[in-house]
Formats: structure tokens, C-alpha cells, sequence
């Protein structure tokens, strides 16, 4: 008798988890297995797409120069805006993690506030500064040099970039840091190491999982962004984002926009793993 | 363990990285105010006349009322839907437990302008065409149940369930012991989980893009198009509301769970 009452109340606890189980698959696991179906079908100019099977959508994609121009461009400005990223960021953290409780506080709301801002503000505050006539340029004027072009190309994009991700490297390297034992520190000091020698050979190895993470993080973000290629670049600078909405959205090609989209998933993937694979071998290799 | 010297370097250049870190927010607010259309330094003038280009704006004010319209129903939704999630993986997970985990977080680390795309494309494959608000609010619903599932988590796992067991052990039910014990003692997480999901709807902007409509257009999609062409300071307005709104959700956040349960890398 008990231990059915037992069952009873045991399965009436799983329900707890049904709703977020149905709203990830019926609103992502489902869609994105019919984004690949439809990457699959056949493209037409009366209909998003017809019932005809090819595979033409990514044999005509792997042909063409401009796939792997735009996905090759977009890997490098996710590199290089993860590398600065993080130079920018381990300061940062490293400064968070070793403060003093109520300066934390103060730290974190600093750090954080930004991220609730959203994307499109903080962006258009780099329109702002970044213009020809903008805030940064009137600066450099008054030096009595010419405008630099800022805004419109690469270089405002991955200002953008690193700037909007600095709270995630922040606070994914800063939990890290913070695990770190500060008498390690402080035995390597006495020792006589100096300062960099301490940072690169004690805190830097063993915030190794932070940096990981972080890096990994913004990578992914950065990829995918699409507010600040379109409003920092002028829509000069193509990135995958763009455009696969471009694609879908405008050339109203569904199939071959969500082919490119997959495309563009299964090189993040494998690039993201072999990261994390080279990242695990040297781990090992140190520790 | 680091000399004085090194101190004031380590001091200056977080102070330079932090100025970094806020100049575009700042400017954001400082043009807002600004009497000129263009901000310059030095400033013109304080001015409220963006402000009131703003309220004066149909098309800003009708998607300010529809993306806090949008924000509240999926706050609603989500922290329903987060909080029973975070209550089975914390506590009836069993093995499943760092399977669900990734689950729950994985919409967050898709691109989500591919989640707008394929839900886009789903909805229509479905028969469901006009999709409007239902369609932001399934979008949106995505992206925010994550965010209070992971801060309801991070407070059930410090929850002290000896104070569950007293109760249980004096004579109160399942139900009552978490409506009169458990929930006052984690409400404070929920409320942070459930200000961070009415913040993050409201900015949303990818998926907000793929899946909006006429006459279902959130703030961000339309400031978005303004920037596009022109340049007056009446979207700096839209800009100081989301500031505002975001130090009051992160000063909420400190006060009631503390903001460290947000580390990602685990501390």
C-alpha cells in the first residue's frame, strides 16, 4: 500500500519538469530538425519552398567562392574579437575576483548593468563615438589631425564586438580566479618572482577552465552576431548573419538560406571542438 | 602578495577598461539630453525635447507599450515554466541531472538569429502565418526560461532542506511545506530570475527580428530600422529607458540573490 502511494507521488513530481520539456522541443528541437529538412527542398519564386528533394542548395552553396569568403571572414572577426576580448577582460577579472566584498558588489553591478542594456544601445553609443563627425573623431580634430574612419569597416566591428562580450569574459574568468588559492600568489612572490612571472606561470595556468569557457563563450556570440556587423559595418562587411537573413528575408530563398545557415553550424561546431580538444591535450600536457 | 606600485598600475588600467566598458552607455544618456541634435563636447545644452519627440512618436510609443506588453506575458510564462524546471533538476533529477542542465541552456547557446529562421520556418511549415505577438512570445519564451532557471538553480542548491524536513516532521503536506516554507525562502531568486527574463524579452533583438510583424514590432526591431537611416538623438531616449531599466534590475538582483550566483565558469 505505501509503496504505492510512494509511486504515486513520485510520478506526480516529473510533471515539474514538462513544461520546459515541451517548450524545448516543440519551440527548438522540432524546428531546427525541420530548418535541416527544408535545407533540403527546392527553392521557388512562387512559394517559400516546393516538396522536391535536392541537394543542390549545398552542393551550389560548397561551389560558390563567396560561402567560404563570407564564413572565413566571419571565424577570423570571432577570433580576433575573442583574443582582445580577453586580453581586455583578464584584468578586469582578475581585479573583480580579488576585491574586497563590498567593492565586488559595486564591480558587479558595473559589469553587469551593460549586458542588460541590450546589444542595439550599446551599439548605437559606439555610433555615436565612432562616426566621422562623432565624439571620438571631434577628439582627434581638435589634435589637428584628420577624422579616422571608424564606423563603416572592420575596425568598428570588432570594436563592437569586444566591447559588448567584455561582461561574459568577465564573468565566467573571474569565478575561476576566485577559486584560485591567493596564498599561491603570494609563495610565488616571496619566492621572488615578480609579477608577470607569477601571473603567467601561477594565476594564468590555473584559470585555464575560466579562459576556456569564456573564450569558447564569445566566440560562439560573436559569430553570431548580427546587430553590429549590420549597424557598425554599414552592411559593407558580410557576415554569415547577415546573410543568411538576407537570404531568407529578402531573396525570400528559405531552402538556401537555411542550408547556408546549417553549413555555417557544422564548421562552428568542428572548430569549436577542436578548441576545446586542443585546449583538454594541453591542460593534460601542463598539469 | 602585490607592491603598492603594482597596485596603482593594476588600478589605473582597470579604471581605463571600465570608462571602455561604460562610454557608450553614457553617451547614450548624455544624448538624450542633449539640446543639439549632434552630441559634442563640449555639450550644448541640457534639453528635453527628445523626450518629447519620443512620447510625440506613434510608431516608438506603440512599440514600447508592445515590447512591455510581449516582456510581461513571457516573464509570466517563464518564470512558471524555470522555476518547476529548476525544482525537478535540483531535486528529482537523479542521473538526468547534467543532461538537463545543458538541455535547459542550450537555446541560449545557438545563434538565435537561427532559432528566429527556424522557427520562421516552422510556424509557416504549421499553417501559422501571421504570427505576431504568440510568435514573439514562443521566440522570447526560448531565450528567457534559461535565465530563470539558472538563478532559481543557483538558490535551490544553497536552500537549507532541514527546514522542509521540520516541517514535514510537525505535520505539514508536500504542497503546504512549499507554499508556506520553501517559496518565501526562494522567492527572492525567483523575483531576480523573473526581472532578468522581463529585461532580456525586452531587448531581445534577434529572434525578435526574424518573427515580428505589422502591427507587432518590439521597441529594438524599430530602433533598429530608425538607425538605419536617420540620426536624431529620439532613439537616445528608447536608449535611456533600457538604462534605467537595467540598473534597476541589477541593483534588485544584488540586493536580493546576489549577483556572483551568475559566474559562468563555475566558481
Amino acid at each position: 500500500m505505501a509503496s504505492l502511494q510512494r509511486g504515486h507521488r513520485a510520478a506526480g513530481r516529473h510533471l515539474l519538469i514538462a513544461p520546459a520539456l515541451a517548450t524545448l522541443v516543440v519551440l527548438f528541437v522540432l524546428p531546427y530538425l525541420n530548418l535541416f529538412m527544408i535545407s533540403l527542398l527546392t527553392p521557388s519564386h512562387q512559394a517559400p519552398y516546393l516538396h522536391v528533394f535536392t541537394l543542390e542548395n549545398y552542393l551550389g552553396l560548397a561551389r560558390d567562392l563567396l560561402t567560404w569568403e563570407v564564413i572565413g571572414r566571419t571565424l577570423w572577426l570571432g577570433a580576433v574579437t575573442t583574443v582582445i576580448c580577453l586580453a581586455v577582460s583578464y584584468p578586469l577579472a582578475y581585479h573583480l575576483a580579488r576585491a574586497s566584498h563590498r567593492l565586488r558588489g559595486v564591480l558587479m553591478i558595473m559589469v553587469i548593468s551593460p549586458l542588460l542594456v541590450g546589444v542595439l544601445i550599446r551599439t548605437y553609443g559606439w555610433m555615436i563615438l565612432l562616426q566621422d563627425t562623432g565624439l571620438v573623431n571631434q577628439f582627434v580634430n581638435a589634435l589637428g589631425l584628420r577624422s579616422l574612419p571608424l564606423m563603416y569597416n572592420t575596425t568598428g566591428i570588432l570594436i563592437g564586438l569586444v566591447h559588448v562580450f567584455i561582461p561574459f569574459m568577465v564573468l565566467a574568468i573571474a569565478g575561476t580566479i576566485q577559486s584560485i588559492d591567493p596564498a599561491l600568489e603570494f609563495a610565488s612572490r616571496s619566492l621572488g618572482a615578480g609579477a608577470w612571472r607569477t601571473f603567467w606561470r601561477v594565476v594564468f595556468p590555473l584559470s585555464m577552465p575560466g579562459v576556456v569557457a569564456g573564450t569558447t563563450l564569445v566566440f560562439v556570440l560573436a559569430i553570431s552576431s548580427y546587430v553590429i556587423p549590420s549597424l557598425l559595418g554599414g552592411f559593407t562587411v558580410l557576415t554569415v548573419p547577415l546573410l543568411v537573413v538576407r537570404t531568407v528575408t529578402e531573396l525570400f530563398n528559405w531552402p538556401g538560406g537555411s542550408a547556408f545557415a546549417i553549413i555555417f553550424f557544422v564548421v562552428s561546431l568542428v572548430v569549436i571542438w577542436s578548441y576545446l580538444r586542443a585546449m583538454g591535450r594541453a591542460s593534460r600536457a601542463v598539469g | 602578495m602585490i607592491r603598492r606600485g603594482e597596485r596603482q598600475w593594476m588600478n589605473l588600467t582597470v579604471a581605463v577598461l571600465y570608462a571602455f566598458l561604460l562610454a557608450p552607455v553614457v553617451v547614450v544618456a548624455l544624448a538624450a539630453l542633449n539640446a543639439g541634435t549632434y552630441l559634442r563636447f563640449p555639450p550644448q545644452g541640457l534639453s528635453f525635447r527628445w523626450f518629447v519627440a519620443f512620447a510625440n512618436s506613434r510608431t516608438f510609443t506603440d512599440s514600447l507599450r508592445f515590447s512591455l506588453e510581449l516582456a510581461t506575458i513571457v516573464t509570466a510564462a517563464a518564470t512558471v515554466v524555470g522555476t518547476m524546471a529548476a525544482l525537478w533538476v535540483v531535486r528529482f533529477a537523479g542521473r538526468f541531472r547534467t543532461t538537463l542542465r545543458v538541455l535547459m541552456i542550450a537555446p541560449l547557446a545557438v545563434p538565435g538569429i537561427l532559432t528566429g529562421i527556424a522557427l520562421l520556418i516552422f510556424f509557416y511549415g504549421l499553417g501559422w502565418q501571421k504570427t505576431g505577438l504568440g510568435g514573439l512570445v514562443a521566440g522570447h519564451m526560448l531565450i528567457c526560461v534559461p535565465y530563470v532557471f539558472l538563478i532559481t538553480t543557483a538558490v535551490l542548491i544553497r536552500f537549507d532542506r532541514t527546514l522542509e524536513e521540520a516541517a514535514r516532521n510537525l505535520g505539514a503536506g508536500p504542497f503546504q511545506t512549499f507554499w508556506r516554507v520553501t517559496l518565501p525562502l526562494i522567492k527572492g531568486g525567483i523575483i531576480s530570475g523573473a526581472v532578468f527574463a522581463f529585461v532580456t524579452s525586452y531587448d531581445e533583438f534577434n529572434i525578435s527580428l526574424l518573427l515580428s510583424g505589422v502591427g507587432s514590432t518590439p521597441l529594438p526591431i524599430e530602433l533598429f530600422d530608425y538607425l538605419r537611416f536617420s540620426f536624431d538623438p529620439t532613439a537616445a531616449v528608447a536608449g535611456t529607458i533600457s538604462i534605467a531599466m537595467a540598473l534597476v534590475v541589477v541593483l534588485i538582483t544584488q540586493k536580493l540573490v546576489g549577483l556572483e550566483s551568475l559566474y559562468f565558469g563555475g566558481g
